[in-house]
């Protein structure tokens, strides 16, 4: 091991013990855990909200008694073909008759919201709707149409469709794309709550006088790095954490389950059918790729705070940055997603390049793109961003912290002479 | 191999507009014992800085341990920053070997040689206790330990007397001669004119940003001329036996005080017995390093307040 690789891991081994050893860090380990907790309840709530909301919708159809028949049947078959949640209100009937309420009474009864009333004859029904962007309207005219098609077509042998998947064929570009939106998002999150630490890690070196120890006694270089390390040790063991405990409670889960239940689950629930789809390069590779660029992700951003929480004087300072660093991290993340959201166009190539939002985006390319060799070129070119970002945050750490500007601030130079 | 262990030649460093230090030049025979001693402010610890290249110079070189660039034997170095600073959550002994490992030495080997030194320095009840439950005189000794624990060839210890109390002064020299018994290099720094005293081989002193003396202890004493003090066997006449001593001799109580020149002794001695006042107390010594630090810097300041004034002059006139 070289002397540098060695003072590297010294500093990264001191780092990381110190952060790991406190019990500080159980509670960040166990942070997620919050927000477990409170996705839940948020969510529940949500959705208790929808179903509620949902429940007490309705549109209604006041119509001749002959026709009731064939608007029901109708409405039966139009139903069928909307996802649940996107079928409109239920359809309620009102015979018409010469003492029946008047349309605009119906929708102001209590206990339920009315969206449209329909009345008349089906060849020029009045349809009164609360909201003339909404689709209920529209869908009972809908009905009226059907209706009168029915009637004058007479019987029609009903159609017997018979239903392929096409998944075999290949997964598809919009669940290769969401894919890769899952990647970005991924990555993002775990850099977004673990790199940005590294903003204050030179704090404590700068607060303790450390620093001339260690700038005495090793290559600056070699402190930025191995500290860059150290907390990516702790982002890695963060993150094994977290796996083996879905993992072991994926396993847990699955030996109480009834199989049957699972097997039915397999068949109809949507994760699986992710999982079922393929991202372009395979599932191990995308995988194996997507943590290596989380780790360039980490390394680059992470790079980045150390340089610029280096030059912060006081924790105030280092407080005040970390809004700007947050901005910049979701803009990283905003172009990501926007390049995952469309492959090849030169926003997405823009993305891939620039070295910043580079692993996020080439992540995402990994799902929908079968190119491998591509991503040994981008983690390449990610690393020697690594470098030279940390390269120029010890010039400008020597030059401004420990005031050694050896011609590197050539403005002052000049100004003296 | 060279004679020095240091070469720092015109070394000069800015502060902005203020030149903080200016052409210090500094050569520490190998295995010898080097003070820098100079008051507050003087640029005693930038120049040290530069010397082991943790700031680089605006001018000037520094070539350690026969002419190699400071980066390139950081391991064979050991370094006491003036600013003190260990990690508070660290246990002494990791704390050691911590310093020890980022000069290459192995984390165990480390480990080992701390509980033998803490030992030996009287530290034992704390080897395993945090810092941050330390006095800052143990802190200090400590750090001092770590930062020689990997056997360097050169130590550079700035003020590392500051801080500790007369018991913990008296080990440190010990561990100094130790180091230097063993074949290390010492250079350190000093305001403290009793610790350079007793231990160095030479020194420089650096004043107002520049080095003002270089020399043995013996060659910055001899600045002075040698006091004198007599007292003669009989009381009175003082007006007579004034005439038999150079002018300006000073009667504080029974004995006279005066400066002298070496070459007037034998015939101020000569004289004295001729004189027949006799004699109950006679000495004759070089003043202390201390006065003649004292003369040096006030010297360099009298010349520049001489400047000052001048200066004015100048402004006033323009």
């Amino acid at each position: 091991m070289t002397p540098f690789l060695r003072s590297m891991f010294v500093v990264a081994r001191r780092d990381f013990l110190a952060i790991v050893a406190t019990p500080t860090f159980l509670l960040f380990l166990l942070a997620p855990l919050f927000m477990v907790a409170m996705t839940l309840a948020g969510g529940m709530g949500a959705s208790q909200l929808a179903d509620s909301a949902r429940g007490a919708g309705r549109i209604v159809a006041i119509a001749d008694a002959a026709d009731v028949e064939a608007l029901r049947a109708a409405d039966r078959r139009l139903r069928d073909a909307f996802r649940r949640g996107e079928a409109p209100p239920p359809l309620e009937f009102r015979v018409a008759a010469p003492d029946a309420p008047d349309p605009i009474a119906i929708t102001r009864e209590k206990g339920t919201d009315t969206y449209a009333v329909m009345s008349g004859p089906l060849e020029s029904p009045r349809i009164v709707e609360r909201n003339a962007e909404g689709s209920a309207g529209r869908y009972l005219a809908l009905l009226a149409n059907q209706a009168l098609r029915d009637r004058a077509a007479g019987d029609v042998v009903p159609v017997k469709p018979r239903f392929e998947s096409i998944q075999r064929g290949g997964t598809s570009i919009a669940v290769q794309q969401s894919l890769g939106f899952g990647a970005v998002f991924i990555i993002f999150l775990l850099t977004l709550l673990l790199a940005g630490q590294t903003v204050s890690s030179l704090a404590e070196e700068k607060g303790n006088k450390v620093i001339e120890i260690l700038a005495a006694a090793v290559p600056l270089e070699s402190v930025f790095l191995g500290k860059l390390l150290g907390m990516l040790g702790v982002a890695v063991l963060f993150i094994a954490f977290w796996m083996i405990v879905a993992i072991g409670g994926g396993l847990v889960a699955a030996t109480q389950m009834d199989p049957a239940a699972i097997a039915a689950a397999g068949k109809a629930g949507k994760a699986t059918a992710a999982l079922a789809s393929m991202p372009a390069t395979g599932w191990p590779f995308f995988l194996g790729i997507g943590f290596a660029y989380f780790i360039l992700s980490f390394l680059l951003l992470g790079a980045v705070f150390l340089g610029v929480g280096a030059q912060a004087g006081s924790v105030r300072e280092i407080q005040m940055l970390s809004l700007p660093i947050t901005i910049f991290q979701v803009g990283m993340f905003s172009l990501s997603a926007a390049a995952a959201s469309a492959p090849g166009s030169s926003l997405a190539t823009f993305a891939q390049i620039f070295p910043f939002s580079s692993p996020l985006a080439m992540a995402a390319r990994a799902a929908s793109d079968d190119a491998k060799a591509v991503h040994l070129l981008a983690l390449g070119w990610q690393a020697i961003w690594v470098a030279l970002v940390i390269f120029l945050s010890v010039r400008l750490f020597r030059s401004g912290v420990l005031s050694s500007g050896s011609g590197w601030k050539f403005w002052r130079r000049e100004k003296r002479g | 191999m060279s004679d020095f262990s240091v070469e720092a030649n015109g070394l000069t460093k800015y502060f902005g507009d203020y030149k903080a230090v200016d052409h210090v030049s500094l050569a520490v025979p190998t295995g010898s014992i080097y003070g820098v001693l100079g008051p507050n402010g003087a640029g005693k610890t930038t120049s040290l800085r530069m010397t082991l290249g943790i700031i680089d110079p605006d001018e000037g070189s520094s070539r350690l341990l026969g002419g190699h660039k400071p980066q390139s034997v950081r391991n064979r170095i050991g370094y006491l920053p003036e600013e003190r600073g260990l990690y508070p959550g660290m246990k002494a002994r990791e704390a050691i070997a911590f310093m020890g490992a980022l000069r290459g030495l192995d984390w165990s080997e480390g480990r080992r040689r701390a509980a033998g030194f803490m030992t030996e320095l009287g530290l034992e009840r704390v080897i395993d206790e945090k810092i941050r439950k330390m006095s800052k005189g143990m802190a200090q000794m400590i750090q001092l330990i770590g930062s020689i624990v990997h056997a360097p060839d050169l130590i550079v210890l700035d003020e590392p007397f500051s801080g500790l109390d007369p018991v913990n002064q008296e080990r440190l020299e010990m561990l100094v001669r130790r180091e230097r018994d063993r074949g290390a290099t010492i250079l350190f720094s000093t305001h403290v004119m009793a610790h350079a005293e007793r231990l160095c081989d030479r020194i420089a002193i650096i004043a107002r940003s520049a080095r003002r003396f270089e020399g043995t202890v013996d060659e910055a004493r001899a600045l002075l001329p040698m006091q004198v003090r007599y007292t003669p066997r009989t009381a009175g006449a003082p007006a007579a036996v004034a005439a038999n001593l150079p002018a300006g001799a000073d009667l504080r109580g029974d004995a006279w005080h005066f400066a002298i020149q070496d070459a007037d002794v034998e015939p101020l001695l000569a004289r004295i017995t001729a004189s027949g006042h006799g004699v109950t107390g006679l000495s004759i010594s070089r003043p202390g390093l201390h006065d003649a630090f004292v003369h040096i810097v006030r010297q360099v300041d009298a010349g520049f307040d001489a400047d000052a004034t001048e200066d004015a002059v100048e402004e006033a006139s323009a």
